[in-house]
């Protein structure tokens, strides 16, 4: 005979235990895993929402707008402000400003109404169709494509706006983003094309985190006594989003752990019929010198075994749901394969655990604590 | 030969029972020992007997130090051990108590050899080696692996006499240990545990089996909770 005989005592009772009454204990573990899965699977859904969410929102929350008090009836933001918007953006992101007004654009005998604008480093705010846009307008008009399939223009037809004519130069991107700056309607003009002031200044910030900064600074050195400035900023909007998205991934898990609940109730009632059934058997263990504390550890084992077991099954088959999710929907590998994801297979793997591991306790405690002479009277 | 012989003299007994009382409380009181002087030797080989209900069990669980007395105390080698807490009775079982009952008590889940040593299970020493030296000394050397579904009654109940030897006893508790199995193999049986008393270990059966006090040294008769006195309790 092998010395390791019992090298794990409580371990090796505890499997010959859980084969003995192999459908049953396969029932509470399939509970756990259920359990788990459900969990798990609900954890990894809200994630992939929220992370695709927040990439459709994408640059939402990294731009600061700028413009007159609206109470104020000013045309056009001072130099002094522009500067002001410049220097709470130093370190943070670029400050861009802007001139924009809605006007009627025509080419030949179509026309179209258009968001113009005046910026003379288009790249900050806009992407470039063909290729990228210049940091620097050298003249003639970037076109949103609403208006260049409206007005069916191509590179090096002519636009009119306001009476004067321009080359079309380039096309912009559509964007995704949702932001008060659309590409889809504008024609991107250089700056001398306007005179007066400036009607915005946009700061595209390097994080959400920055624009809120250049926001507040702005706000400071601006809007002392009177609001000077409306400063437009969704970052904290983004706050809110993601807030509303942590509830309904909270809500989905506990959801799933009410099924975890109920597998931890299927468990403490195999728990308390096994070890009733197994009553004579605990008091002989008792008897022959045993320790309580080695029996309670026994069954505990049991518990957990089949949490263990039930954790992985549930664990593993939502990690293969989230692979499928990947595989047969749009949703991609970036969103669904992340920390936290990971995180929540391991976590509901303890979990899993951590349940069967409490409904044993009971019947555990019980079962041990019992007199080994009433225990062997049956 | 006959130990009761030197009792009076120096010899410690193994266990021994002094003016034991043992009353189970409930709706009304029930007196199942009273006033009981036990001593009991090493080498020694006892049989009680008395009719249903007239206290064996009580006595054996008081002697297997399952149960406490209410009045009185129990000696295990000398040393009062009726006020130990339930940890320290556990590893007293342990260390010098053999336990034989009527219907065996294997785990199913187990193997013989597994079985033997399953006393030890928790604790550090290596028992395989003995427990498969003390299977073999029963006569089943060839059914080691096997679990209890696989052995016939009497096969059982020596898996169970060779596990109440894993530890080295000094006393060895036996329940009606022939009470499930038929003559000859109860025969086997007692000349087993005939063996391990003349190893010096006491032995004390609880019976209602004529066959077991022929193996016995000594015989007692309880009757009511009392040990009774006369020729009976002293059949030879
Ligand atoms: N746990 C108990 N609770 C109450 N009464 C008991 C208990 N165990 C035994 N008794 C009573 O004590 C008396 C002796 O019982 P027992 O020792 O089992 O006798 P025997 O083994 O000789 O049949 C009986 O009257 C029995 O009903
Ligand atoms: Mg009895």
């Amino acid at each position: 005979m092998s010395g390791g005989l019992w090298r794990l005592p409580a371990l090796a009772l505890a499997w010959r235990n859980l084969r003995r009454n192999r459908l049953r204990s396969v029932l509470a573990a399939l509970g756990i895993a259920i359990g788990v899965f459900v969990i798990v699977v609900l954890g990894i859904f809200g994630t992939v929402l929220q992370l695709s969410a927040s990439q459709e929102l994408g640059g939402i929350g990294n731009q600061v707008i700028v413009s007159p008090a609206e109470e104020r009836q000013a045309e056009a933001l001072t130099p002094r402000q522009i500067q002001s918007v410049e220097r709470a953006a130093v370190g943070r992101g670029t400050a861009v400003p802007v001139y924009a007004e809605n006007a009627l654009a025509s080419a030949g005998s179509q026309q179209s109404p258009a968001q113009i604008y005046g910026i003379d480093n288009p790249a900050a705010l806009f992407e470039g169709r063909d290729r990228s846009l210049p940091a620097q307008h050298r003249g003639g008009a970037f076109v949103g494509p609403s208006v260049a399939s409206a007005l069916d223009l191509q590179i090096g037809s002519t636009v009119e706006v306001g009476g004067q004519q321009y080359r079309v130069v380039g096309f912009l991107e559509p964007s995704q983003d949702i932001t008060p700056i659309q590409p889809n309607n504008a024609i991107v003009l250089a700056e001398r094309e306007f005179t007066g002031g400036y009607d915005q200044a946009v700061v595209v910030a390097d994080s959400p985190e920055d624009a809120t900064a250049v926001a507040d600074d702005i706000d400071r050195r601006l809007n002392v006594r009177t609001d000077r400035v409306d400063i437009f900023e969704l970052s904290e909007l983004l706050d809110t989003i993601a807030e509303f998205f942590t509830l309904l991934n909270r809500f989905l898990i506990a959801l799933g752990s009410v099924s975890l609940l109920v597998a931890g109730v299927s468990i403490l009632n195999l728990m308390l019929m096994s070890t009733a059934e197994r009553r004579g058997e605990i008091g002989l263990m008792r008897a022959v010198g045993i320790h309580r504390e080695s029996v309670l550890r026994l069954l505990l084992a049991e518990a957990t075994l089949l949490g263990a077991i039930g954790g992985f099954f549930g664990a593993v088959l939502s990690g293969l749901a989230a692979l499928a999710l990947w595989a047969v929907t749009p949703i991609g590998l970036d969103v669904v394969v992340v920390p936290r994801n990971g995180g929540y297979l391991v976590g509901g793997f303890v979990f899993g655990i951590a349940v069967a591991l409490i409904s044993g306790a009971y019947p555990a405690w019980k079962a041990a604590g019992e007199r080994p002479v009433e225990a062997l009277r049956g | 030969m006959n130990n009761t012989d030197h009792t009076t003299a120096t010899v410690e007994p193994a266990i021994r029972l002094e003016s034991v009382t043992k009353q189970y409380v409930g709706a009304e009181t029930v007196t199942a020992l009273a006033d009981v002087d036990l001593p009991v030797y090493g080498g020694e080989f006892l049989a009680i007997v008395g009719p249903s209900g007239s206290g064996k069990s009580t006595m054996l669980n008081l002697l297997g130090l399952l149960d406490g007395p209410t009045e009185g105390v129990v000696r295990l080698g000398g040393r009062d051990v009726t006020d130990l807490s339930e940890t320290e009775l556990t590893d007293a079982r342990r260390e010098y108590i053999g336990f034989v009952f009527q219907d065996f008590h294997l785990l199913p889940t187990l193997t013989a050899v597994e079985n033997v040593t399953l006393p030890t299970a928790f604790t550090d020493g290596q028992y395989a080696d003995r427990a498969v030296d003390l299977l073999g000394r029963v006569g089943l050397g060839d059914r080691l692996d096997h679990t209890p579904d696989e052995l016939s009654g009497g096969q059982k109940q020596r898996v169970a006499i060779a596990r109440a030897l894993i530890n080295r006893p000094e006393i060895l508790l036996a329940d009606e240990p022939t009470g499930n199995l038929d003559r000859e193999t109860g025969v086997t049986i007692l000349e087993e545990v005939r063996r391990i008393c003349e190893r010096g270990v006491a032995v004390v059966a609880v019976t209602h089996d004529e066959l077991v006090t022929e193996y016995a040294d000594r015989t007692v008769r309880l009757v009511d909770g009392r040990l009774g006195e006369g020729d009976d309790g002293f059949a030879t």
